[in-house]
């Protein structure tokens, strides 16, 4: 802190789920540190302690209310996996298309009210694009925003008709679903997304999915950006030309290892094909570096605690044998979060749509990473693409439901065993590893995708994924930190955050 | 509390009552189609001495925050309804709670919007 061109700030982010802090070190107006700050404690492992085998279905949806639908998953197939239970393909079926339903949903709010709420920023205000950005973005006003809110608000009707509610239902069990669709059910869900896809191409694409999914490197990219008007001015087509225009595709590259832990089970006998041939999922469990990939092996997980708030040794634990023990030093220690460190084979990696791209080996996306590596205008615009892979397997779904078969097969008691459920919530990687013991819960171990994305540096020391994404950053104005914001925003952080610029005795506090 | 105490009583056939918890923005399908729509919640900011008070839609998602996030609360939804509600606005009412609460309070709020849905308020009541 000598160098007078030296800076701490504090940045609590607001427009994310929860509680973050983003701490940044500015030398010569550049991001040299950063540390991710999870100001709030969760325990709700410890909860499930002592409980009957059954409750996570009931508790663990109600750990987050914008991905409510993926917990339920994991708790549901980590109970399959202890249980025995073999869930027939209706079930599957519905368990996916509700996952999917809070996946477009959840990328669009994410991409439209909430990451180009920053393109209004006055940062911009001297740009070329930027009064076409504010018809766009404004709060509560721009066109982008209101068609958003109307589209996405009926795309959950899905949810609600196979699962009584969203958020928050517990409609999954072990075998399959507690609900029995009828055809009136199906075809109103039919209807719905049908409707959804039909806006999603017009308004959101500009294009048909089979002209996008013809997209095949960054040449393609810019070729159909060109091709016409209605792509150049498609939402896509302007979120390309904007985050271009303002930097997008500079900033936030990260540690480059991506991680799935694949998702939506292939049911038998269905039409539906992934890019990954190999794969009993729609989209593929994977490690990645850069965009080398590697299989899967969820034993290669651990969690690190040095710098969290726990009580441990320096952790490195698998969840099977990881503890959850709330251990706070204050100021008077390393650690700094309440976020545990996630590791893959003792690296940290980043999840999300842009990972499940790689994983998939999406011929796009291998290319722009492997030429402009990753970046905060990659990671965002695979989001924003990502009901184009899921839509048709949608639209399929739905019709290979057959309300004669069965939503669910009469499964063995719940004996006492372990198992874990994984899946892919719409942040990414979501992994619940369960252990009855006595007909109890015995060991209840969570891990989100904000743990993996935001986590605090591990035992080594080595940073988590946005921490590093965030080191170089250009900040032009410490006082108006936007160029934070879009970097850890295109991971779409699920932890809420003002920014606090300390300088000296003075603290200020911004909102980004 | 709130939504056992109303659905433990018989209710009018044409009032259906949600336990809409932290939905927020998702609440706003169960508002299409309604006539009349009444929300208890707890309130901060609108009697400084504490109590049961009724707001009308616009007084009370006057403060909402401007950027959405995904914590967006119930003044976010009615900020933005009139922009996306594609048919006649229902009338709206928020009964707030403000303060500390008791039992006393969460009757007196059941027992006023029930009859507010049955019977509409004045907001000069």
């Amino acid at each position: 802190m000598n160098n007078p061109r030296t800076k701490i700030i504090n940045a609590p982010l607001n427009r994310v789920e929860g509680d973050l802090e983003i701490r940044v070190r500015l030398e010569d107006d550049r991001v040299s540190e950063a540390w991710s700050v999870g100001v709030m404690f969760r325990g709700i492992e410890n909860m499930l302690k002592n409980r009957g085998p059954l409750d996570g279905l009931v508790i663990t949806p109600r750990i987050c209310g914008i991905c409510s639908t993926a917990h339920l998953t994991a708790a549901a197939k980590a109970l399959d996996a202890i249980s025995g239970a073999k869930v027939p393909a209706n079930a599957i079926i519905v368990r996916n298309l509700a996952l999917m339903a809070e996946h477009v949903q959840s990328d669009m709010r994410h991409g439209f009210l909430m990451y180009t709420a920053d393109f209004v920023n006055s940062a911009y205000s001297k740009r070329p694009l930027y009064d076409e950005a504010v018809k766009r973005y404004e709060p509560f006003k721009g066109k982008t925003v209101i068609d958003v809110i109307k589209h996405t608000k009926e795309i959950l009707e899905t949810v609600a008709i196979f699962g009584g509610q969203w958020p928050h239902s517990s409609y999954m069990v072990p075998g399959g679903i507690a609900s029995n669709p009828n055809m009136n059910d199906i075809m109103q869900c039919k209807y719905l997304i049908d409707k959804f896809a039909s806006w999603y191409e017009k308004r959101i694409l500009g294009c048909s999915l089979q002209r996008w999914l013809n997209v095949q490197n960054g040449a393609d990219l810019d070729a159909w950006l060109d091709e016409s008007e209605s792509h150049h001015n498609s939402e896509l087509g302007f979120y390309i030309r904007y985050a271009r225009d303002i930097g997008l595709d500079k900033i936030g590259q990260g540690h480059a290892n991506f991680i799935s832990f694949g998702q939506l089970d292939m049911p038998e006998n269905s039409k539906v094909t992934g890019r990954s041939q190999n794969s009993h999922f729609l989209i593929p469990a994977g490690f990645a570096r850069n965009t080398e990939i590697e299989p899967f092996d969820q034993k290669k997980i651990s969690e690190h605690v040095a710098f969290s708030w726990y009580a441990d040794d320096k952790g490195g634990k698998h969840p099977f044998s990881g503890e959850t023990h709330p251990y706070a030093t204050g100021e008077e220690s390393e650690k700094y979060s309440w976020t545990k460190a996630p590791r893959y084979d003792g690296t940290p990696a980043e999840t999300g749509p842009l990972a499940e791209m790689i994983i998939s080996g999406h011929p796009l996306f291998t290319d722009l990473v492997n030429t402009m590596g990753p970046s905060a205008f990659v990671r965002e615009l695979a989001r924003l693409t990502r009901p184009a892979e899921l839509i048709p397997a949608m639209k399929q779904w739905i019709m290979e439901l057959d309300p004669q078969n069965k939503f669910y097969a009469h499964s063995p008691n719940i004996t006492d065993g372990e198992g874990f459920g994984l899946t892919q919530a719409s942040r990414g990687a979501l992994g619940h590893w369960v252990s009855i013991s006595d007909k109890k819960i015995a060991h209840y171990q969570i891990i989100t995708p904000t743990a993996w994305n935001g986590s605090p540096r591990d035992a080594d020391s080595i940073r988590g994924p946005w921490e590093e994404a965030l080191i170089h950053t250009p900040v032009k104005d410490s006082e108006n930190p936007v160029e934070i914001g879009h970097v850890v925003r295109s991971f779409d952080p699920c932890l809420v955050c003002a920014v606090h610029a300390i300088q000296g005795k003075k603290e200020n506090i911004w909102k980004i | 509390m709130v939504y056992d105490l109303l659905v433990s009583n018989r209710l009018p056939g044409d009032i259906e009552v949600i336990d809409g918890g932290l939905a927020g923005l998702n609440l706003l399908r169960f508002i299409h189609g309604a006539d009349r729509v009444v929300f208890i919640d707890a309130v901060n900011g609108f009697r400084p001495s504490g109590g049961v008070i009724v707001l009308n839609a616009e007084d009370a998602s006057r403060h909402a925050d401007t950027i959405f996030g995904h914590s967006a609360g119930l003044a976010y939804c009615l900020r933005v309804l009139p922009e996306v509600h594609d048919s006649k606005l229902p009338e709206i009412f928020v009964v707030g709670i403000e303060g500390a609460t008791d039992p006393d309070k969460i009757l007196k709020a059941a027992e006023m919007s029930l009859k507010i849905a049955n019977q509409g308020y004045s907001l000069r009541d």
